[in-house]
């Protein structure tokens, strides 16, 4: 009975002796490190990281490598949290030896793992927007920051909606605060009144009470930023159901979600650093690559899949500027090289951050994502003062 | 006024979401873990009918008959070898709530998933603007209640019903096949779950958890009335009350933890909470 079980492994075991031997024969190639988290809170969006990373892969490799070695993308499920984190880049850099590590991750797995990182002396990009102020001399950050994202809206609702009030609706963590947090005192700074702010638990699905306490407060709009998917589906629900059509800013829905959710979503106001519906060759060629690589399994690509693809290539960029891998020279170039993506021009040189081009769109009735306003290069502030 | 309907409308849905869960426990005794998950199934089955064009009045038939369907068979093939083990039993339901939400991550993937709302917009009552849908969630309360109290009270299968509650052994001392009654009861607890599970989901996203943060206060709202569905409508009322006043004049932090707290202090000072016999 156990036979067949007993062949089929050794016939894998042969497999894997002989793609060992064969790789064995080339030169050793450059690992990309991706810890990400394929189960728990952002097992939601990390196949389209793995699928961007392995289309940049892909493309370098076809094109000749890095200094003419081959790249292979090693994957690690960090489980989108602290504990899961501090395994994941433990193996991927002491065990796994990677060259760089490249990967967006909840801000619980990134400060677990920063120190394994300063301890491996391993460059790390970091890809997920978050709510900034992470430093470290081996990481760089290539997505938007709070003072990237959340000024568009507001400067939106005050100069096209007269905003002079407006009511934030949050879910009760870190992200969703210290958003939230930034949207009061920016919005503050430029003389609008904040009526109120509310709070439900990360798991909290009854939004009753704060809905009708937003309605008495009466205000001009609302900006939210709850954690990714259910509570965010579950407030645009009850937001309409309830009958509120306030020019309503969504600091936390990314295309996707906003597409899946139907009529309801229509009119949300959006801002991210990536669209799919940005209109340049670059990007055209991008999407291109992608659904022709992963046909019907593809992920939409977003605004937390494409820097990952964008920070494969600036590896690649600052490796051949310094012609060498050496991670203690690596990290002294990263902040230099500029590439030239669906995003546009990104160069990781404000403290270890980078200057983005934002977005503001709004949804469509049929659920499509329409650019409704462009800013150009956006910077991201002071997040790293004792960085250059 | 706008107060009032909040309050009114958070027991309804209470109410509907508490109420399968009370069926099981006053017939069977156990307490049926699995009834979050049941409200998942009911939540994807609306979801499937409303992929495949049905309206959505279908899609809450749909998730009723697939609630009882899978409850048919579970009571057979998982709860029926277990009755002579109770807590064995409770156990079976705690894993079995943990298998569904895996094959439904399994079957629908992980991420969340959307149904359309029936009913958009408000209506002008008394004075204020209020969600449609939410009010018709009372009216469908009171109907799933009614139903429930006529069943039980006016029909011969409520007087056997009522007769196993009481006392199973004389019940079966008179020739009354109790397995039978367990048998219909869970799938009809089962039925009504699902049922609840559509009708939140014009609120709520659909995902595999969805269920879990429902069971706790359904759970809890029947610990505090026994097996009186007369007894859940005063804790439903009582405890929805404290959550929508925390959560207005407080915290909705809070509010979000009242019932179970309130709850579990009832029961400390008194034992018997809402249940009158």
């Amino acid at each position: 009975m156990f036979k067949p079980r007993i062949s089929a492994l050794s016939l894998a075991l042969a497999l894997t002796s002989v793609s060992l031997v064969a790789m064995a024969a080339d030169e050793k190639p450059i690992v990309i490190g991706v810890p990400v988290g394929l189960s728990g809170a952002n097992s939601v969006v990390a196949p389209s990281v793995v699928q961007s990373a392995q289309l940049a892969a892909e493309e370098i490799n076809a094109a000749g490598g890095i200094l003419g070695r081959k790249v292979v993308v090693e994957v690690a499920d960090d489980g989108s949290g602290a504990v899961g984190a501090q395994k994941a880049f433990d193996s991927l850099i002491f065990q796994k030896k990677v060259d760089v590590l490249i990967s967006m991750e909840t801000s619980a797995a990134r400060n677990a793992g920063l120190p394994i990182v300063a301890k491996g002396k391993t460059p790390y990009i970091y890809t997920s927007f978050y709510e900034g102020r992470s430093c470290s001399p081996w990481m760089y950050v290539n997505a938007w920051v709070p003072e990237q994202q959340v000024p568009p809206i507001v400067d939106y609702f005050m100069k096209e909606k007269s905003a002079k009030t407006i009511f934030l609706i949050g879910s009760d963590y870190a992200f969703g605060r210290g958003m939230l947090d930034f949207t009061k005192k920016y919005a503050e700074s430029k003389g609008v009144k904040i009526v109120g702010e509310e709070y439900l638990p990360m798991d909290g699905s009854d939004w009753t009470a704060v809905i009708s306490k937003l309605k008495a407060a009466k205000p001009d709009a609302i900006i939210t930023s709850t954690a990714g998917g259910a509570p965010n589906v579950t407030l645009t629900k009850q937001l309409r159901a309830a009958g509120v059509n306030l020019p309503y800013g969504n600091l936390a829905v990314d295309e996707g979600t906003a597409k899946g959710m139907g009529t309801d979503a229509e009119g949300i106001y959006i801002s991210a650093s990536y669209v799919t519906g940005i209109d340049s060759p670059a990007n055209k060629t991008f999407l291109a690559a992608m659904s022709k690589k992963f046909g019907a399994d593809l992920k939409t690509p977003n605004d937390l899949s494409v820097p990952q693809y964008e920070a494969v290539y600036a590896y690649k960029l600052a490796a051949e500027k310094v012609k060498s891998t050496d991670p203690a020279k690596i990290v002294t170039v990263l902040g230099d090289v500029k590439f030239d993506g669906p995003r546009g021009s990104i160069v990781m040189n404000k403290q270890h951050h980078a200057p983005l081009t934002m977005y503001l769109a709004q949804v469509q009735a049929d659920g499509s994502v329409k650019v409704i306003s462009t800013f150009k290069d956006v910077d991201p502030g002071l997040q790293c003062p004792n960085l250059k | 006024m706008n107060l009032i309907f909040d309050i009114l409308t958070t027991a309804a849905i209470l109410y509907i979401v508490a109420a399968g869960l009370l069926l099981v426990y006053g017939v069977m005794k156990i307490i049926n873990f699995a009834h979050g998950a049941f409200l998942t199934i009911g939540a994807y089955a609306s979801l499937v009918a409303s992929q495949v064009g049905l309206p959505p009045v279908a899609g809450f038939l749909v998730a009723l008959i697939a609630g009882a369907l899978f409850g048919l068979v579970i009571e057979r093939f998982v709860l029926r070898p277990l009755y002579s083990r109770p807590l064995d039993a409770i156990l079976a339901t705690w894993g079995l709530a943990i298998v569904i939400g895996q094959v439904i991550t399994l079957v629908f993937g992980r991420e969340v998933q959307f149904v359309p709302s029936p009913i958009h917009g408000t209506i002008a009552l008394l004075g204020t603007e209020y969600s449609a849908y939410r009010l018709v969630l009372i009216l469908i309360a009171l109907i799933v209640g009614g139903a429930l109290a006529i069943l039980l009270t006016r029909t011969r299968v409520g007087l056997v019903t009522r007769a196993v509650i009481l006392n199973e052994q004389l019940a079966q001392g008179l020739g009354i096949h109790a397995q039978f009654v367990r048998f219909l009861t869970f799938a009809l607890g089962a039925g009504i779950a699902s049922l609840a599970g559509a009708l939140i989901t014009p609120l709520s996203a659909v995902d595999p958890n969805m269920g879990v943060p429902w069971l706790i206060n359904a759970f809890m709202l029947v610990m505090v009335s026994g097996v009186s569905m007369t007894s859940l409508l005063i804790a439903t009322l009582v405890f929805g009350s404290a959550q929508v006043i925390i959560s207005s004049y407080f915290s909705p932090i809070l509010g979000g933890m009242a019932i179970a707290v309130l709850a579990a202090i009832t029961l400390r000072i008194w034992p018997k909470g809402f249940s009158r016999d």
